[in-house]
């Protein structure tokens, strides 16, 4: 689904130049739930904001279900976003000035052909335990209910890939496992996950370990829990559909 | 329950309350301008010819003996925008010196006016009341100050009746006991005129000759007197030069010629002037206000770029993007619009009705009817929401076409 081949992120700024993400080889198959884990300043968020196309590599390709996201147009690419993308961002993404509801309907308005129901966004607000809150503006919610709202929102158009950066960053350990639990439940009805963490902990819900160092990316075996590596993946391969 | 961009818009153009309102006001202060000035010169409301020929003479012939007995209050003729009438006096001198002046290089109109007497008519008003014979065929100084213009010459019979005095046009009027129609009425001049009755020249000599009209310690009114002949110069012609052509062929005993203290000319130059005046007025509104509604708009997209960013990280398009930041400027602009326009109608209606802009401009002005307000309000309306679209199409256009990445990480160049 996803192929990333030789892909480089520099910025530069006034005293230096960094590398923010060096080289990255990888490959993101259908249904595969991806965890990537790495210290702070190591290149993770910049690499799930290149797989999104909100930004782009300054060198190599990215190929998305075989395209080269670079060859795509603006509109092409904020269509796929719309359709294919769920994206939660490790700083709360909500619209403040709209309440939670609509913050998790607002991106059926860029999905022409939204496949929800009117009440899919209700019952995700459900799902994340947030029903409660759902005319609460986002300045009135702690930053767990964000997040809690955010991840709603990037399941509302029921993405085929969905990019979480430190979804469960600011959750107690009770609600990070209600959330890690509806991220495996989307996973094995076959949403693909990339999701970004610092703890460790959670890769036994992952198919796939990632370290990021430096802007290296180092596929991480030993770490692997042995009751993942016993999941029958080719199951949740034969639920996707196309 | 549905979202649509309906909803986002309001909700965002709620979320700022007073920074929209400021935007919101310097669009209702442009649009207000822009209107109140239409209103004033566009000729909807005003006939700016009227406004020249309320200007009244250029020049009043008059007895030497004359001297201007005027009301408390009062500024002297000499002083007053308007030459419209002569004031009550005894000194007279013939008609035929009309016949004189009328040839005089320069001269474009001559007209007399007659004092007859001051009544107290205590159904017509509380204040004296002065009787003034015209002639409506030269008059040049009263008529055009008629409140609604006459459907049939100002014949024998019939008289004009200052702003002060009671009666409406068609009724009668008592001049102690002879009986007249009211023809019609005069705007206020804020001068004698308003508390005067004017008639035909021959019912002038007519009444004045009745018993008990003139006090007996006045001197009797035969036909041929009056006490003033009244004169506009010809356009171009030279006040100066053309009040001592006057003044030439009589002797200096006989008649004096007073001169307004500014000659027509420059006024209705002025006043034709004028809505060019109202282009510059309404450049430099619109000048002055358009860099701080340009910088508004653009501080506004700069604080918005993280949200718009999580837009376009939801699929939003470059062209939805375009079109929200457009289409929120566009709905301020017109509220912003719709609102000036409405406080400058209600300014303008207020100080009509005062008063206030006829005794400003010495023009009189009508209530304007609704497609009139809805047709002068269209140039303002279109005007500001121009303002509106091109002071926002810059930070629409960087919106839409900043990096979405950096923008939500708030770094937005
Ligand atoms: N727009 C930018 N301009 C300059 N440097 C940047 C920019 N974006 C990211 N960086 C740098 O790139 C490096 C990687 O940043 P990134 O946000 O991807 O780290 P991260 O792995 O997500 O860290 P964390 O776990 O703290 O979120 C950092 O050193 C950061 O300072
Ligand atoms: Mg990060």
């Amino acid at each position: 689904m996803i192929e990333i081949i030789g892909v480089t992120k520099s910025f530069s700024t006034d005293c230096s130049e960094v590398r923010a993400v060096d080289d990255v080889h990888f490959t993101v198959n259908r249904g595969e739930f991806v965890l990537i884990l790495g210290r702070s300043g190591s290149g993770k968020s910049t690499l799930l904001g290149m797989l999104s196309g909100l930004t782009r590599p300054t060198a190599g390709t990215i190929l998305l279900n075989g395209m080269d996201i670079s060859e795509l147009s603006d509109d092409a690419i904020s269509e796929l976003r719309a359709k294919e993308i769920g994206f939660v961002f490790q700083l709360s993404g909500l619209i403040l000035t709209i309440n939670a509801l609509e913050n998790v309907m607002l991106p059926t308005l860029f999905c022409p052909d939204y496949p929800g129901s009117d009440s899919r966004a209700a019952d995700l607000l459900t799902k994340v335990g947030m029903s409660e809150r759902a005319c609460a503006y986002p300045s009135t919610l702690s930053s767990g209910e964000m997040k809690r709202v955010a991840i709603a929102r990037a399941l509302v158009n029921a993405p085929s890939l969905l990019i979480a950066d430190e979804p469960t960053g600011d959750l107690d350990e009770a609600t990070e496992q209600e959330i890690m639990e509806l991220f495996r439940q989307l996973n094995r009805e076959g949403t693909t996950i990339m999701m970004v963490t610092h703890n460790s902990d959670l890769i036994r819900y992952a198919t796939h370990t990632y370290r990021m160092t430096q802007g290296n990316l180092i596929k991480s075996d030993g770490a692997l829990s042995p009751r993942l590596t016993l999941e029958p993946r080719t199951n949740v391969n034969d639920k996707v559909s196309s | 329950m549905k979202m649509n961009i309906i909803t986002l818009l309001t909700a965002s153009i709620r979320n700022k309350p007073g920074r929209n309102l400021a935007t919101i006001f310097c669009f209702a202060f442009i649009a207000a301008n822009i209107f109140f000035l239409q209103l004033l010169f566009s000729g909807t409301v005003l006939n700016v010819d009227q406004g020249i020929s309320r200007m009244g003479a250029d020049h009043i012939i008059v007895g030497a003996q004359y001297t201007a007995h005027l009301r408390i209050g009062e500024n002297p003729p000499e002083n007053t925008m308007a030459l419209v009438k002569v004031e009550p006096s005894s000194a007279r001198i013939k008609a035929d010196v009309m016949g004189v002046v009328g040839k005089i290089p320069g001269v474009s109109n001559v007209s007399p006016q007659l004092y007859v007497s001051t009544l107290d008519l205590p159904a017509v008003s509380p204040e004296p009341v002065d009787l003034f014979g015209i002639d409506p065929a030269t008059d040049f100084t009263i008529q055009p100050w008629l409140q609604t213009p006459p459907d049939h010459p100002f014949g024998p019979g019939e008289v004009l009746v200052g702003s002060e005095l009671s009666g409406k046009v068609g009724s009668q009027i008592d001049i102690q006991g002879h009986l007249y129609t009211i023809a019609g009425r005069l705007d206020p001049t804020k001068s004698s005129v308003d508390y005067t009755v004017f008639l035909n020249m021959d019912d002038a000599y007519a009444i004045a000759s009745a018993k008990g009209i003139v006090p007996p310690s006045a001197p009797q009114i035969s036909p041929g007197d009056v006490n003033a002949v009244l004169v506009r110069i010809a356009q171009g012609a030279d006040s100066g030069m053309v009040k001592s052509r006057i003044q030439q062929p009589f002797s200096y005993s006989y008649v004096k010629v007073i001169q307004r203290h500014f000659s027509l000319d420059p006024a209705s130059q002025e006043i034709k002037g004028l809505p060019g005046l109202l282009g510059v007025i309404s450049t430099f509104v619109v000048v002055a206000a358009f860099p701080l509604i340009a910088l508004i708009a653009a501080m506004v997209a700069h604080e918005r770029q993280r949200e718009i960013g999580l837009l376009r990280s939801m699929g939003a398009k470059r062209k939805a993007i375009f079109l929200l930041v457009m289409s929120e400027s566009l709905v301020l602009a017109t509220i912003g619009s719709i609102i000036g326009v409405c406080v400058s109608l209600v300014a303008f209606l207020l100080l009509n009705t005062m008063g206030l802009l006829q005794t400003t401009f010495q023009v009189s002005f009508r209530t304007p009817a609704l497609y009139e307000i809805v047709a002068t309000s269209c140039p303002a309306l279109i005007v500001v929401i121009a303002i509106g679209s091109i002071s926002s199409l810059w930070p629409a256009y960087w919106s839409s076409r900043m990096n979405p990445y950096d923008a939500i990480r708030g770094e937005g160049k």
